[in-house]
């Protein structure tokens, strides 16, 4: 039995800083541009999501990542995923990363859910007949019956979650990124998409979960990271870190808000 | 287990120079082929899904316009009768197929990029992927208006001599330099959002300085030296000879074809070189 060190990484952080420019006026315009040569202080702001995050990430486990909002788990999670350059720093991958940042990604309402899947599926990385092999499959776990021929602009906000997470997690990810995507659809649908997550997990796969959930986070994941204003502040087993974070954030463990159970 | 660690990684760092190594980024791209052409399908298919004459308004859409321009140039400079207004109505009507069609890889090109944010946030590929979806919208746009066009050429009595074969030739090379210009003003709204607005008058300016109204004879001499320099000069030149019924001198191909060549390499080094920040700024 390898230990945990001794497994292949599938992700490997080395001390990441991603820098962003961001105006006070969310928006670029020439008049800001011209603004700034006049005045130091419209110029553009730089703001680190991350400072020098550094972490590995055996090959099949599966980590849940914590932290506040605006902490930097959505940017550590695209910038894995290969969507923003780091500032400095590497990140190293290894195997095809399949990311579930949001749901519907390359969707038209316009187009049916069947449409859809296909779009989804190129999206992603996939080629067309890749896509139709796994079509049904994803189909058949949508159960949206008859509505998969209907446009997708027809569908409840439920159904439309059902489909993007079918289309996501079927595609045969090596390394899944998930970002708090996990609470799709009802109830029933919620248990059959946590018993995917844990199917992908038995399969080698390599899974890595931005939630809110904290009691999804400890079921599911075997290590946690803890991120606190673009820093790691934490890296261990899931419960321990869920414990740390909730002894510092002060959540008494009956609070069924926090813990969200999904 | 050992295979998987002699697996060789994706490796993101903070790129030195500003082009991405160009021989993966080509061959992701190629792969990517399929993904381009459905975005253009499902865009164009939703496009047109709530109208009633749906996709027939690609071609009655700049037909109107060549009516419009017709009367305003009536109005203008009354036109003569029969032959002579034939070849007015013909021009006019060609004219604004073409003009329309790098008009609109210009209007679809510049928001593509901006209106595509959530796939560029949230998916990994090639993002030179999002401007030729809008060079192929456009073109896709563009053909059935040719192909209507080639009834107009017999029924308006226009020549019709082998010099039409020169007509694929000529959409090979606006097709190049449409997809330059994509590359060029995509990024530029990213980093200027003002650019979208400026456009539509950019374009309007642009086709009045292009022999679309006009026919190149009824340029003044003075002003023909000046009016050359426009790229999509010696496109139209080359149209107006094969329409009329004489070969594209070799000028026009030339130039145009120099045109096309610089358009596609200053698209492609300012896209690829600025791509990677795309994420940053959307």
């Amino acid at each position: 039995m390898p230990s945990a060190s001794e497994t292949p990484p599938a992700v490997r952080v080395e001390d990441l800083w991603i820098r962003f420019r961001t105006t006070r006026e969310r928006r670029q315009t020439l008049r800001t541009t011209l603004a700034g040569f006049r005045d130091r202080s419209k110029r553009a702001m730089l703001v680190d999501a991350l400072r020098g995050v550094s972490f590995e990430i055996p090959a099949g486990s599966v980590y849940g990542v914590l932290g506040r909002n605006g902490a930097g788990k959505t940017t550590l999670l695209r910038t894995i995923a290969g969507i923003l350059p780091p500032t400095h720093g590497r990140v190293s991958v290894w195997g095809k990363v399949t990311p579930l940042l949001s749901l519907g990604v390359g969707f038209n309402r316009e187009l049916t859910g069947r449409e859809n899947i296909l779009l989804g599926g190129l999206t992603a990385g996939l080629t067309s007949d890749e896509v139709r092999d796994y079509a049904p499959v994803i189909e058949e776990f949508a159960a949206l019956g008859d509505a998969i021929e209907f446009p997708m602009r027809t569908y409840s906000s439920g159904m439309f979650a059902r489909l993007a997470f079918s289309v996501a997690t079927h595609l045969d990810p090596e390394i899944l990124l998930i970002d708090e995507a996990l609470s799709a659809g009802d109830a029933a649908f919620k248990m059959k998409s946590m018993n995917k997550i844990v199917e992908l997990c038995e399969r080698d796969c390599t899974v890595l979960i931005v939630s809110h959930g904290l009691e999804v986070v400890r079921q599911l994941a075997e290590g946690c990271i803890w991120l606190e204003r673009g820093q790691l502040r934490m890296q261990a087993s899931a419960s321990e870190v869920v414990a740390a974070y909730l002894a510092e954030e002060r959540i008494s463990t009956g609070n069924a808000v926090a813990l969200e159970d999904v | 287990m050992s295979g998987e660690l002699a697996r060789l990684p994706i490796v993101y760092e903070p790129t030195v120079t500003g082009l991405p190594p160009l021989r993966p980024y080509l061959a992701d791209l190629w792969e990517r082929r399929r993904f381009i052409w459905h975005l253009a399908r499902t865009d164009l298919k939703a496009e047109h899904y709530n109208t009633v004459l749906g996709q027939v308004w690609v071609v009655i859409d700049p037909l109107f316009l060549a009516a419009v321009y017709f009367l305003l140039r009536s109005v203008v400079r009354p036109a003569a009768t029969g032959a002579d207004r034939n070849l007015v109505i013909a021009h006019l009507i060609w004219a604004v197929f073409f003009f329309m069609y790098t008009n609109n890889v210009v209007m679809t090109g510049a928001r593509s990029l901006v209106k595509g944010g959530g796939l560029i946030l949230n998916a990994s590929f090639p993002r030179a992927v999002l401007p030729l979806v809008a060079v192929v919208k456009a073109a896709c746009d563009f053909a059935p208006t040719l192909a209507v066009y080639f009834v107009f050429q017999v029924v308006l009595g226009q020549p019709i001599t082998p010099a039409l074969l020169f007509v694929p030739l000529i959409v090979v090379i606006l097709t190049v330099f449409n997809t330059g210009v994509a590359l060029l003003v995509a990024p530029l709204t990213v980093f200027y959002r003002d650019t979208a607005n400026v456009i539509p008058y950019v374009t309007r300016i642009w086709m009045y300085l292009t022999p679309v109204l006009f026919t190149i004879s009824e340029i003044p001499a003075g002003l023909r030296a000046y009016l050359r320099w426009n790229p999509l000069y010696p496109f139209f030149a080359a149209l107006e000879q094969i329409f009329t019924g004489s070969t594209p001198s070799l000028g026009s191909l030339v130039a145009a074809t120099g045109w096309a060549v610089v358009a596609f390499f200053s698209g492609a080094v300012v896209f690829l070189s600025r791509e990677r920040e795309f994420a940053v700024r959307l």
